[in-house]
């Protein structure tokens, strides 16, 4: 996918005026929030199980390598073909290439981040194969022509009524004005492509060493359906998703679906290991996993390492405030929010989304909420460190913050700098004890807000001078 | 040198570079051997209740009936009481069930698109979550519990576990390696993609029966 | 029990008030107050903004001011959270420093933290009276776990009521240099906040972070609201009204 993060400033200012997002990012984050804050309180020891699952994920990347070959031999051994691709480019030609080995014409996808990474679906209709994305929301922004906006609510950002006008255009039919009406719509129109297509597209939300196994975690069965009725499934993956046994996955599934949606579990878990068997009935009779490394490896020699830990629950995102207020397009990318902060620099280069990092308030939301403790404040600031370091910083920031430290290392330069600071605000301020407008770095400020005057004069003089007083 | 080699040369040299936490160490072979469990939540709940607890928090219906001879019954009560229709397609375990005494007519086949019921047996199910487990197999067709509108389920009451960790040790202990699908499926088919909004028959089914059989 | 006071820059330059409410209630407690004279700035912002060198400048100097103090009291979450949570990483590659940090964080505390965890102070004289909300400040609830501490010392006081109001731990969006590099999107994020808080009808908000206060209170005066107080909580418990500069 194309990155536009260096637009982000112009996009949130707009987003920001956007009455229809605004309405929507209100309701998605009530629901995420509230029922996330609701289920964790059943599990006595969340924080145990958290840290144990941070400590899990830390352990996977350790001895990433061999988890690999591990889930590889295994993989195998059950009959899938497994494919290794190390640029988007290699992985949409890999899976051209399998559809184009079975004849296929039709392709059921179930939502795949990494697919948006690589930009497949586009990739794959250029090669004249038809793609229907089939979870609702990746459907109805594929029918607008547009990308999600949220790793696991990819179409939070759209209303009921864009979501009415657009399917009521697209299907030909009534205009249906409630979200159940259509939603079930949706389900009609997409059923016979669930059993006419000949090739159908996961993600892979965990690749599970101990078995060769994949799994995807979804509410609606579009996943299950998937891997189910076509001939041919495709499981999509990155390095970074192996985790070791089967008893590890029960304890990420206690935190996934906890802190994605707020449910004691999602719907359908369909984990898959090979293709169907030569007894089944039912079930593909081939199965691929294609395992991409762009980025990752990158990352994970390098101290932003713990964001490679992410399990894609988006609870970062939901807890952001900067996110809550100017939704997952500002972003510009892929991954959205916090993690989305991290991961878009670490995988596209710093200096293409210089504001990404920039944009937070360090509230550490996001970090305590991680389900793996990723320190997503931490690795922001080390992004910055880095822009400093490089240079990439902008004029105004590096010189205010150079003149900062010149007088703050200089007590008495400080104490006479600020000395005139409280007196001059204060004149300023005058009598309503608010600074109405301020210039240079200061108008942003009092752009949107007042600055309440200092009081004429500071502590270190009041102190000192009172301390000095009474001592004669 | 392929991709395959090229990443797992990258991984080697990028976990060489500084302080590679890892408090769990050990090797990887006595990781995927002996599976060591994780902290575990508090379980001194009562697995039957808790089940049937979860069960309607997922949105699934429950019965419960003595025997596997009285799935019919039960199959027919439900599917009356809720004006469904009363043909289905189930696994081959049910089929020779004596069904003659319900009007219901009874196909053992894999699903198609226009069944409307698929009733399925489960291979245990989780208290926890109130999760059913299906495996896939030759007489396990995948499509009965998905493509329906109404899925009904049967659970033995001694197959229902506490947790998904004791699922995987039966499965390990029973089966020894992984079907084609494991599937946990925990009430019916759902979505709020439209506004946050709960709408019930996303794509599987719009309803989930679950029967508990005492014997 | 000697106790230094890193009264912070903001306190310093803006309003004196909560250094000298501060130094009143530490006295009461019976602590011997020191104030380094040379105290600037923790390091903070220049961390921030990923300038380490300037920020480890700066740290090192703090280091070296508070190391003769049996404790550090700050009247701040955000830079009390700069020392104990952040030197180490900040001294990581210097061995020397990282020692001292950690020497420092073990002894540093965030105002209300000391109050009630090491002095265990449990009366105030203050005139302060009416319904007051609380707004916890992101550094010090989360890097530093004060949530109880300040409601606990506000509950002694018999002429205040608490009342808690939604989104009391939700970012008021000041960030620093964020909020003026991104304005708007810090305004919305106060004005929220200022929602939020107006929803309580309380007096005053009551908050234990000079950013979070002048960005709280910047946006109630300028939407208009010049009835609801915004207080430091050390002000709250002595009775100084923030007008002050003595």
């Amino acid at each position: 996918m194309e990155i536009t993060s260096q637009d982000f400033k112009a996009v949130s200012s707009a987003k920001l005026k956007d009455e229809k997002l605004q309405k929507a990012l209100f309701q998605a984050k009530d629901g995420f929030v509230v029922s996330r804050a609701k289920v964790i309180k059943d599990l006595d020891n969340f924080e145990d199980i958290r840290q144990a699952a941070s400590e899990v994920r830390d352990h996977c990347l350790a001895h990433l390598d061999e988890y690999l070959e591990a889930w590889e031999v295994r993989a195998q051994a059950s009959g899938t073909v497994v494919h290794w691709a190390e640029s988007y480019e290699e992985l949409n030609a890999i899976v051209v290439k399998i559809a184009q080995n079975n004849q296929v014409k039709k392709i059921i996808k179930s939502k795949s981040m990494v697919g948006e990474e690589t930009g497949l679906n586009e990739y794959v209709e250029g090669h004249g194969i038809e793609v229907k994305e089939t979870d609702l929301g990746e459907y109805i922004i594929q029918q607008a022509g547009e990308y999600p906006s949220h790793i696991i609510a990819p179409a939070t950002h759209k209303s009921k009524e864009d979501v009415s006008e657009l399917f009521a255009k697209k299907h030909q039919r009534p205009r249906l004005n409630d979200a159940e009406k259509l939603t079930h719509e949706a389900r009609e129109i997409l059923r016979p492509h669930f059993l006419d297509a000949d090739m159908g597209i996961t993600g892979a939300n965990f690749m599970i060493a101990e078995t060769g196994s994949t799994v995807i975690v979804t509410n609606e069965g579009n996943g299950r359906m998937t891997t189910t009725m076509p001939r041919v499934h495709v499981a999509i993956s990155s390095i970074e998703k192996c985790i070791p046994t089967l008893d590890d996955f029960a304890l990420m599934m206690r935190l996934l679906p906890r802190s994605a949606t707020g449910q004691v579990i999602s719907n359908y878990v369909s984990m898959t290991t090979g293709p169907k068997r030569e007894a089944d009935l039912d079930g593909p009779g081939e199965f691929h996993v294609v395992i991409l490394d762009v980025g990752r490896t990158r990352v994970l020699g390098s101290e932003l390492r713990d964001a490679l830990r992410c399990i894609r629950c988006g609870a970062c995102m939901n807890h952001c405030p900067v996110y809550q207020n100017v939704g997952g397009h500002a972003y510009g990318w892929v991954y959205p929010g916090p993690i989305g902060s991290v991961l878009t620099p670490a995988y596209n280069g710093i200096e293409n989304a210089i504001d990404l990092p920039n944009a937070a308030t360090l509230c550490n939301q996001c970090g305590v909420v991680c389900p793996v403790k990723i320190p997503l404040p931490d690795l922001m600031r080390k992004l910055r460190e880095k822009q400093y370091e490089k240079n990439l910083k902008s004029k105004t920031e590096r010189w205010s913050l150079k003149v900062f430290a010149y007088v703050a290392i200089r007590p008495q330069l400080y104490s006479i700098v600020t000395r005139v600071m409280a007196r001059a605000g204060k004149i300023l301020g005058g009598n309503s004890g608010q600074i109405k407008r301020m210039i240079f770095v200061g108008q942003d400020w009092t752009k949107h807000r007042d600055l309440p005057t200092p009081r004429g004069r500071t502590f270190r003089d009041v102190y000192l001078n009172k301390k000095k007083t009474s001592k004669r | 040198m392929s991709a395959r080699e090229n990443i797992l040369a990258r991984i080697r040299s990028a976990n060489k570079v500084g302080e590679v936490s890892d408090v769990i160490g050990g090797s990887v072979t006595d990781r995927l051997t002996s599976h060591p469990e994780s902290p575990m939540p508090d379980l001194t709940w009562d697995t039957n209740e808790k089940f049937k607890q979860r069960c309607e928090d997922a949105a699934s219906t429950l019965d419960e009936i003595g025997q596997v001879g009285d799935v019919p019954e039960a199959v027919n009560r439900y599917l009356t009481e809720n004006n469904l229709p009363t043909s289905l397609v189930c696994w081959p375990e049910f089929e020779n069930l004596t069904w003659s005494d319900s009007n219901i007519q009874v196909e053992s086949r894999s699903a198609v698109g226009d069944d409307k019921v698929g009733l399925t047996g489960s291979y245990c199910a989780v208290a926890e979550t109130g999760t059913l487990v299906l495996l896939s197999g030759q007489d396990h067709h995948a499509t009965t519990s998905l493509l329906p509108e109404t899925h009904i389920a049967v659970v033995r009451r001694d197959r229902v576990v506490k947790t998904m960790e004791e699922a995987w040790h039966l499965i390990r202990s029973e089966v020894g390696s992984l079907p084609r699908q494991v599937a946990f499926i925990s009430g019916p088919s759902r979505t709020a993609d439209i506004e946050m909004t709960l709408v019930y028959g996303a794509h599987g089914p719009f309803r989930v029966h679950v029967i508990i059989v005492d014997q | 029990m000697r106790v230094g006071l890193f009264v912070t820059c903001l306190a310093d330059v803006m309003r004196p008030s909560i250094g000298l409410a501060a130094v009143d209630l530490l006295e009461r407690a019976g602590c011997q107050v020191i104030f380094p004279e040379n105290q600037t700035c923790c390091g903070q912002p220049a961390y921030n903004a990923g300038d380490r060198l300037t920020a480890q400048e700066l740290a090192r100097k703090v280091v070296s001011e508070f190391a003769d103090v049996d404790y550090v009291v700050i009247p701040s979450g955000s830079c009390g959270g700069m020392i104990k949570a952040h030197y180490e990483d900040l001294f990581s590659d210097l061995p020397k420093y990282k020692a001292k940090a950690q020497w420092l964080s073990a002894r540093t505390y965030e105002l209300t933290d000391f109050l009630v965890n090491v002095v265990h102070m449990n009366s105030f004289e203050t005139s302060f009276q009416g319904t007051i909300t609380y707004h916890d400040s992101c550094a010090g609830l989360r890097e530093l776990n004060i949530k109880q501490q300040p409601r606990q010392l506000l509950r002694t006081l018999p002429n205040v009521e608490l009342r808690e109001m939604p989104g009391a731990e939700q970012c008021c969006g000041f960030g620093g240099t964020f909020s003026v590099k991104y304005g708007d999107i810090s305004s919305r994020i106060v004005d929220l906040k200022c929602d939020d808080l107006e929803g309580t009808e309380a007096d005053a908000v009551v908050l234990g972070d000079l950013g979070c206060m002048l960005n709280i209170e910047g946006k109630l005066r300028r939407r208009g609201n010049h009835k609801t107080k915004v207080l430091h909580i050390a002000e709250v418990l002595t009775g100084r009204n923030g007008e002050e500069a003595e």
